[in-house]
């Protein structure tokens, strides 16, 4: 399917969304239970230029990524080890089932028992999201292709070549695929954690503030706005993978077109 | 280089027993056999993949290039680039680009260079397997049936594309494939395994591989004697 069909197809199925939304507004008519499109994007223009959001954002996007860029480390680091060492992923088995067995809200509340509240959203995230990083770089490395690692070796080509070469390639995309799922994953914890312990800025404080004076239009002005941040992480990963073919592409076709030109 | 009373056993089966032969130098040795009767062990145990339960498998040769049954190439790097860094280990830059593009020449993918093995058609990535193969500073060449999933056509003409890079710099070369027709074509001598303590059949041809053709009353009568052997097992 080409891009502008594809697009056509995305735009149209997001407006029937809208219009299905809209539609089921008018006909359930009390604004507090189920607002309309209008009040809810008119709330959220008002928060957007509140003085408070950009604070409100910032917080809970440095709660995520402080949380993404710990669960990423450990968990390519921790699956780089299990993938390769059968005992290391036996041994972390038991802890990985478990905790993506266990509701996040459970992991919050208990979290919430133990820890300080700005220590609940690192904690909880992390808890939530490691699985999801860890599991998907080891079946990446069981994933790789042993014939190419023997072709590799029976080649000699030098270890740092054949990481590069084939190792982080073969990789890249479960630890993208990883990534984008842990992220969108830390979004949705974090502002439950917010939700629950009410720092004093976050995305999920203000929908708990939103929800108690009964603003259904702020929580769900809100929510797209939660939204849009695991959709910007989404593109970002998107564009960084695109932008690193491209690159890669343009590279190696350059130093062919130099050789060429040489010889 | 020269197998010495070399056993090897997978659990009960017993592929070889007490076997011994030794490879001519600069020649190619097709090896025909059935299924199941020590073609890939004797090649994995040619290029030290594995190692024999007993006796010696001897090296005079150095390095090892292997050509599989599938091309086995990088698939996020180009043509150019998976030939070029299996060369890293041996050369300055100058030089793998030089050997490189002039093996990429022979084997007729100068025009493909930058294109990735996605890119290409199983013919062509075969290609590229083989000017790998060649490129590599190997002086003991292994094929693991390399042409055995293409069709005739394709196949007659990587063969011819292999026979010309082979002549150019003649290496030690053991060819197994399944194929008594190829076997035929390409080997300077066949090598029929089936029983572990020794070969079926050891023959030298003496037909320049030129002159060669599938009609050749000699050449019908060996492949009658490989098809009453493989048929017999």
């Amino acid at each position: 399917m080409n891009r502008t069909k594809r697009n056509l197809i995305l735009l149209f199925s997001s407006l029937g969304l809208l219009l299905l939304w809209q539609g089921i507004a008018k006909s359930v008519d009390i604004p507090v239970i189920m607002p309309s499109l209008g009040p809810i994007f008119r709330a959220l223009g008002f928060l957007a230029g509140g003085p408070s959001f950009p604070l409100n954002l910032l917080a809970t996007i440095l709660r995520a990524l402080r949380s993404f860029i710990i669960i990423v480390i450990s968990g390519t680091v921790l699956g780089l080890i299990g993938g390769r060492n059968q005992t290391v992923s036996l041994i972390l088995k038991p802890f990985v089932t478990t905790l993506k067995a266990t509701p996040v809200m459970s992991v919050i509340l208990l979290a919430f028992i133990w820890f300080s509240s700005g220590s609940v959203p690192l904690f909880s995230a992390f808890l939530m999201g490691f699985p999801v990083m860890y599991l998907q770089i080891e079946h990446g490395v069981r994933q790789l292709d042993p014939n190419l690692g023997e072709m590799c070796d029976l080649y000699d080509i030098p270890p740092k070549a054949k990481l590069f070469y084939c190792a982080l390639p073969s990789l890249a995309p479960w630890f993208v695929a990883g990534s984008k799922a842990t992220l969108s994953m830390i979004w949705k914890v974090v502002i439950a954690s917010e939700v629950l312990t009410v720092p004093r800025y976050g995305v999920g404080s203000r929908m708990q503030l939103a929800q108690v004076q009964l603003q259904t239009d702020v929580v769900l002005s809100w929510t797209l706005i939660a939204i849009a941040l695991t959709a910007l992480g989404d593109l970002f990963f998107e564009g960084v993978v695109s932008l690193v073919v491209r690159t890669r592409s343009t590279v190696q076709r350059r130093r062919v077109d130099a050789l060429l030109k040489r010889f | 280089m020269r197998f010495s009373n070399v056993s090897k056993a997978y659990g009960g089966h017993i592929v070889f027993d007490r076997f011994s032969f030794a490879l001519d130098p600069k020649t190619i040795m097709s090896v025909v056999g059935p299924s199941g009767g020590g073609k890939t062990t004797l090649l994995r145990l040619a290029a030290g993949l594995i190692e024999p339960d007993s006796g010696t498998v001897e090296k005079d040769e150095g390095k090892v290039s292997f050509l599989f049954q599938e091309p086995r190439l990088l698939p996020h790097v180009n043509v150019w680039a998976n030939v070029e860094v299996t060369l890293r280990a041996f050369y300055e830059q100058e030089e793998r680009n030089r050997i490189a593009l002039h093996y990429l020449e022979l084997a007729e993918m100068k025009e493909s260079l930058h294109l990735y093995p996605h890119e290409l058609s199983g013919g062509m990535r075969q290609r590229v397997a083989i000017a790998r193969a060649f490129a590599h500073p190997a002086e003991l060449m292994l094929l693991d049936e390399p042409f055995q999933s293409l069709d005739i056509r394709l196949r007659m003409h990587l063969i011819k594309a292999f026979l010309t890079l082979w002549e150019e710099e003649r290496r030690t070369t053991i060819f197994v494939t399944h194929d008594t027709k190829e076997a035929i074509l390409i080997g300077d001598r066949v090598l029929c395994l089936g029983d572990p303590h020794e070969p079926w059949m050891d023959e030298y041809i003496n037909i320049p591989r030129i002159a060669r053709d599938v009609h050749d009353p000699a050449l019908m009568a060996l492949e009658a004697k490989l098809f009453g052997l493989l048929t017999r097992s």
